[in-house]
C-alpha cells in the first residue's frame, strides 16, 4: 500500500522487499509503497475478553487492534474473564472481535513486568532487569517458574 | 543561574509551539513531554497527541516516570486517538509539529537511527529504526529534533546510515544541551548558542566546520516558566536523560 513518509531514507534501497517507488495509477506522481506485514501470531494481553475471544482494552491500545487484524492468528491474554452480555451490552467498546481470535488464556497480571492500565500501572524496573537477564543466560524457564509457580513443560 | 540544560531546551521547545497546532511526541520523551505540558501551563491552545493515544492528557497530572508506557499521557485526555491514525494525520498534512530524538546527525539533516558500526545486517549497535523519524519527518509541518548530549559522535559530518532526511521545504530544527541548528537551504546554521556555553565549545562537539561567528544566544527560560515547568514536573522527570 502507498504510504505518505519515507521519502530520502535509506531503508527504501536497503529493503526492497519491503519498500518500493511507484507511480500513482491516479497522477503523475510518484508512491512510496510498502509491503503488508502478515505476522503467523499476534499475543495481546487484554484487560477484559470472554470465552470466545471477545477482547476489550482499556487505556491505551497502542498498535494492539492493528496488530490482531493483521496477523493470521491472535491468541488473546486477558486479565479478567467476562460474560459475553458485556459485550453485547457495548459493542463499540471491543476492540478485537472474537472471530479473529483463536485462544484466550486467563492470566491476570499477565503483562508484568510491564504495565496494564489500570490495576498495575507503572514498570516494575527490577522485574524487566530480571526478565532480560534470564534472557541473556538463557534461563527463562528458571524466570518463569520463579514469577508465575509454572513448573515446566511436562 | 537557576536552570541549566534540561529547563532550556524544555523551553525552547516549548516557544516553538503555536495557537492551535497539532503536536506529537513519541517514546521515551520526557523533554518534549514537559515541554508540551509547559506550553499548555503557559496558556497555548493546542492540540497535544501523543504514542500513549491520549488527545489532550491532564498536564496538571505529573509524571512519574519517564517511559511513555504509562497512563500519565492517556488519562483526563478527551479522546483516544492511536499511533496508526496519527501516521495517517501526519501523512495527509495535519501533524504541525513533530518532536523527535536521533542518534546522529549530519550538516544536511540526515538522520541515523538504525545502526552504528558494522553492516545494516550485522550492526554493532542495533537503534530502534524509522518508524518515527523516516515516516513522520518528511510529512511534519515542523520537525523538532531534541538531543540531550551534542557530542562529535552524534553530530557527524556523514551518517552511518540516513535513516530519515529533513525536508528542505519543510521546518526543521535540532534543540541540543549547548545550542540551536535550523535548517537553511538545506543545511543546518547555528541558530543560538545557550547562555551558559560558547561557540568553542558547540565546535568542540559538531562534528563539522561551523562558520558562523557572530551569534545570538538563546533566550533563557523566564521565572514564570520555571515556575510552571517545576509545576508540571514536580518529579523532575525532564532529568532522566541527563
Amino acid at each position: 500500500m502507498g504510504v505518505g513518509g519515507m521519502w530520502g531514507s535509506d531503508l527504501i534501497a536497503q529493503r526492497p522487499e519491503f519498500f518500493q517507488i511507484m507511480k500513482s495509477p491516479f497522477s503523475d506522481e510518484e508512491v512510496v509503497t510498502v509491503k503488508a506485514l502478515q505476522p503467523d501470531w499476534a499475543i495481546i494481553h487484554v484487560q477484559e475478553a470472554d470465552q470466545y475471544g471477545n477482547a476489550r482494552i482499556i487505556g491505551s491500545d497502542f498498535q494492539d487492534i492493528l496488530l490482531s487484524r493483521a496477523a493470521k492468528k491472535t491468541i488473546i491474554t486477558t486479565e479478567k474473564l467476562i460474560e459475553t452480555e458485556s459485550f453485547r451490552q457495548e459493542p463499540k467498546l471491543t476492540s478485537i472481535p472474537y472471530f479473529l481470535v483463536e485462544a484466550v488464556v486467563l492470566a491476570p497480571e499477565g503483562a508484568k513486568p510491564g504495565i496494564c492500565y489500570p490495576t498495575y500501572n507503572s514498570v516494575d524496573a527490577s522485574g524487566m532487569a530480571a526478565y532480560g537477564q534470564a534472557i541473556k543466560e538463557g534461563k527463562l524457564d528458571d524466570y518463569l517458574a520463579r514469577v508465575t509457580g509454572w513448573e515446566g513443560v511436562k | 543561574m537557576n536552570y541549566g540544560p534540561a529547563e532550556i531546551m524544555v523551553t525552547a521547545l516549548a516557544r516553538e509551539i503555536m495557537s492551535r497546532d497539532i503536536v506529537f511526541h513519541g517514546l521515551a520523551s520526557p523533554v518534549p513531554m514537559t515541554a508540551m505540558k509547559l506550553a499548555k501551563a503557559l496558556g497555548i491552545e493546542f492540540t497535544f497527541i501523543n504514542i500513549a493515544g491520549g488527545v489532550d492528557p491532564n498536564w496538571g497530572n505529573p509524571a512519574v516516570i519517564g517511559s511513555t508506557l504509562s497512563s500519565n499521557l492517556y488519562e483526563g485526555g478527551v479522546a483516544d486517538y492511536g499511533l496508526d491514525e496519527i501516521f495517517d494525520l501526519a501523512c495527509t498534512g495535519r501533524v504541525d509539529i513533530s518532536m523527535l530524538s536521533l542518534v546522529q546527525i549530519s550538516p544536511r539533516g540526515e538522520i541515523n537511527m538504525s545502526f552504528v558500526g558494522g553492516e545494516y545486517d550485522k550492526p554493532k549497535v542495533r537503534l530502534p529504526g524509522g518508524a518515527g523519524s523516516a515516516t513522520l519527518t518528511p510529512v511534519t509541518k515542523k520537525t523538532l529534533i531534541w538531543k540531550t548530549k551534542q557530542d562529535i559522535k552524534s553530530f557527524v559530518p556523514e551518517v552511518a546510515f540516513c535513516t530519515a532526511k529533513a525536508d528542505p521545504f519543510k521546518q526543521f530544527k535540532v534543540i541540543t544541551n549547548l545550542c540551536t541548528f535550523v535548517m537553511e537551504n538545506g543545511l543546518l546554521v547555528l541558530e543560538s548558542i545557550h547562555p551558559y556555553s560558547n561557540l568553542a565549545e558547540v565546535q568542540a562537539n559538531t562534528g563539522w566546520e561551523i562558520t558562523q561567528t557572530d551569534l545570538p544566544l538563546t533566550l533563557a527560560p523566564s521565572e514564570e516558566e520555571l515556575a510552571l515547568i517545576e509545576k508540571v514536573d514536580p518529579n523532575r522527570i525532564r532529568y532522566i536523560e541527563f
